[in-house]
């Protein structure tokens, strides 16, 4: 199990490598200076000044010998400056992290809290209406786009009832709609997995013995069949987390949170190569780390599953 | 061949009633599954809607061309903003029927043209999709060796990031060079999307088949002298075909989803050419005066997501009894 552990973190490297080249390639291939109006997005900057600040930034040098330089100051930890603010790129990330990281954590807990509850019940009163109701909503959760439901949620709530605010993040009112409409993608799938779950756990033989021994219906419920049917759940928390991140990209746009995502879509728009790679390696690290934890947990938790070599 | 001339041709139904039973006309695998399909009401309303809306991009053309579609690209500026006729507003036009733009372009014209863009991103890159990814993951999986091993480092760092993070960087970067410029940008989305998703593709063949190369038909074709193309084109593709179905029917929408993703986020289709996530990305900045030209795209994106689930879900069911989420 520890040598296992220690190969994958080690096979991380490699995989974070690869993203690093693949990113830093592609951003880079754009035709024309960052320093363009078109990346700045207003007006022309006089070529001296578009020079000076590409010889600054050292984005007059060959793409392959930025990107030794860029790997070089990454192993000491130095992110690099950003084009736009003049911040460091650690600065300006661990300034918007714990935001993004409050939505994605908020919009998890909701989703679970509501979704094992759903699935729970939809699978114990399977065919009743309760079941079609949940999935219905598993359906239309994980079907409809989410930024097609943030306009839904906009023009219902904020525009014409005017009940919550959907432009930044400064109250807990502001949480609200960012928050359950981020936790609907993660709260349908994870209602459709719990059913589907349970219902392979109560047909199992164990299940039978313990009825077969007189148990009471809640305690086998309860012990015998949520406890191995909740098992799998485990292992969405990697595809969960991935989810999170793209689904926090659409959401913080939509709704100005201050946070990763916003920060990302604008520097994607703006050409700024050292907060682009800052947050996409971030981002790349987060989903491997979620990945790898979910089979590790995943090995802890069913005694029967041996984890490969 | 023995040239033994039987007396008479025994047909099936003559051994039934030797049989004394009752045959049934036969039916392949393949028919089975339709007729699974066509018994799930909630498949065959996705399978209409979608239909329709096949025919309605299609249609497109010729409509221009006979005149009964407005030109989505007209501005009329007296006319803007107006809303669709049945909310009997005085802000109504007669010759809008859904309404108009902040710029009084019809959005109904705006809307039905739309849906080719929507068409051709569903259909043209998960084609590509699955060309490639039937071709390498077949050929990976049967013969294993490096391009196996390529296809799986290549998958593991696919998989360390979200599909729409990489379709992002690809299009904000690529969308002002040369490839970008092309049709307004359709191109490159195709591009796009078939790179990032290929992969996965490829991967799903790929598993299949190591689990049927084992199996004793496989032998057998071998056994019998069988080339290894023939084995992978005769044998193998059509017992791997059910879950690639099943697959490329829930990657036509994510690609159409994706298209709108990018469009609303002005990097995916170029204004002016319309497309419901362009029309979305216009309208949000009057999205508190007036909503419909916001609402109305939205809501045939979600109509068109849930037709294509429906499908895709009866499909799964009708394919594979035991695939079951």
């Amino acid at each position: 199990m520890l040598k296992y552990t220690i190969r994958r973190l080690l096979l991380l490297i490699p995989t974070m490598f690869f993203v690093a080249v693949i990113v830093f390639f592609l951003a880079h291939a754009a035709p024309g200076s960052p320093f363009d109006a078109k990346s700045v997005g207003d007006k022309q900057l006089p070529t001296a000044t578009i020079e000076r600040l590409e010889r600054l930034y050292g984005v007059n040098r060959p793409v392959g010998e930025q990107f030794v330089l860029y790997l070089g100051n990454v192993a000491r930890f130095d992110f690099g400056t950003s084009f736009r603010s003049g911040r460091q790129v650690s600065e300006i990330i661990g300034e918007e992290f714990p935001v993004s990281a409050q939505l994605g954590i908020q919009a998890l807990l909701l989703a679970l809290a509501l979704a094992l509850p759903l699935g729970v019940v939809s699978a114990l009163r399977q065919n009743t209406a309760v079941d079609y109701g949940s999935l219905f909503f598993a359906t239309v959760g994980t079907t409809i786009p989410s930024f097609v439901i943030a306009i839904f949620a906009i023009y219902f709530f904020g525009v014409t009832f005017h009940l919550l605010p959907f432009v930044g993040w400064s109250t807990p009112l502001h949480w609200v709609l960012p928050t359950v409409i981020l936790s609907l993608g993660p709260m349908a799938f994870l209602t459709r997995i719990t059913r589907a779950s349970m219902l392979e756990a109560i047909r199992q033989d164990y299940v039978r013995t313990a009825r077969a021994k007189g148990l009471r219906e809640q305690v086998v419920i309860v012990t015998h069949v949520m406890k191995n049917a909740l098992i799998p759940i485990a292992t969405i928390v990697g595809p969960a987390t991935a989810g999170l991140i793209t689904g926090s990209i659409i959401i913080e746009g939509i709704f100005s949170v201050p946070g990763m995502g916003r920060e990302f879509l604008r520097s994607i728009l703006g050409r700024d190569y050292p907060l682009i790679m800052g947050v996409f390696l971030l981002y790349a690290f987060l989903i491997s780390v979620a990945n790898l934890s979910v089979d590790l947990v995943y090995g802890l938790l069913d005694p029967r599953i041996k984890v490969a070599k | 061949m023995a040239t033994v001339t039987a007396p008479r041709q025994q047909t099936a139904a003559d051994r039934a009633a030797e049989l004394n039973v009752l045959v049934r006309k036969q039916r392949s695998l393949w028919q089975d599954a339709w007729y699974r399909l066509i018994r799930n009401k909630a498949a065959v309303l996705g399978i209409i809607v979608v239909f329709a809306f096949m025919v309605l991009a299609a249609a497109v053309p010729f409509m221009t061309q006979w005149g009964w579609l407005k030109d989505p690209l007209k501005q009329d500026t007296p006319h803007s903003l107006m809303e669709p006729i049945w909310t009997g507003s005085k802000y109504t036009f007669s010759a809008y029927p859904l309404g108009s733009d902040q710029l009084g372009r019809d959005i109904l014209s705006r809307l039905i043209w739309s849906t080719q863009i929507s068409m051709l991103v569903g259909f043209v890159p998960v084609s590509i999709i699955f060309l490639m990814g039937v071709t390498i993951g077949l050929t990976a999986g049967y013969y294993g060796g490096w391009i196996d091993q390529v296809l799986m480092r290549l998958t593991d760092v696919i998989y360390a990031f979200p599909d729409l993070l990489f379709l992002f960087i690809i299009m904000a970067t690529l969308r002002n060079t040369a490839i970008g410029d092309l049709q307004g940008g359709l191109l490159l989305i195709f591009v796009a999307i078939a790179i990032v998703n290929w992969v996965g593709m490829a991967r799903l063949v790929r598993g299949q088949v190591l689990a049927l190369k084992e199996r004793e038909f496989i032998e057998a074709a071998r056994a019998i002298g069988a080339p290894a193309r023939r084995i992978m084109i005769r044998h193998l593709f059509p017992n791997i075909l059910a879950p690639v179905i099943v697959s490329v029917a829930f990657q036509i929408p994510s690609a159409m989803l994706a298209e709108a993703t990018l469009s609303f986020f002005g990097i995916g289709i170029k204004p002016p050419t319309p497309s419901w996530g362009v029309m979305i990305n216009e309208g949000f900045v009057v999205f508190s005066t007036s909503a419909w030209p916001v609402l109305l795209p939205a809501l045939c994106i979600s109509i068109v997501m849930l037709s294509f689930t429906f499908l895709g879900d009866g499909l799964r069911d009708a394919l594979d009894p035991r695939m079951k989420i």
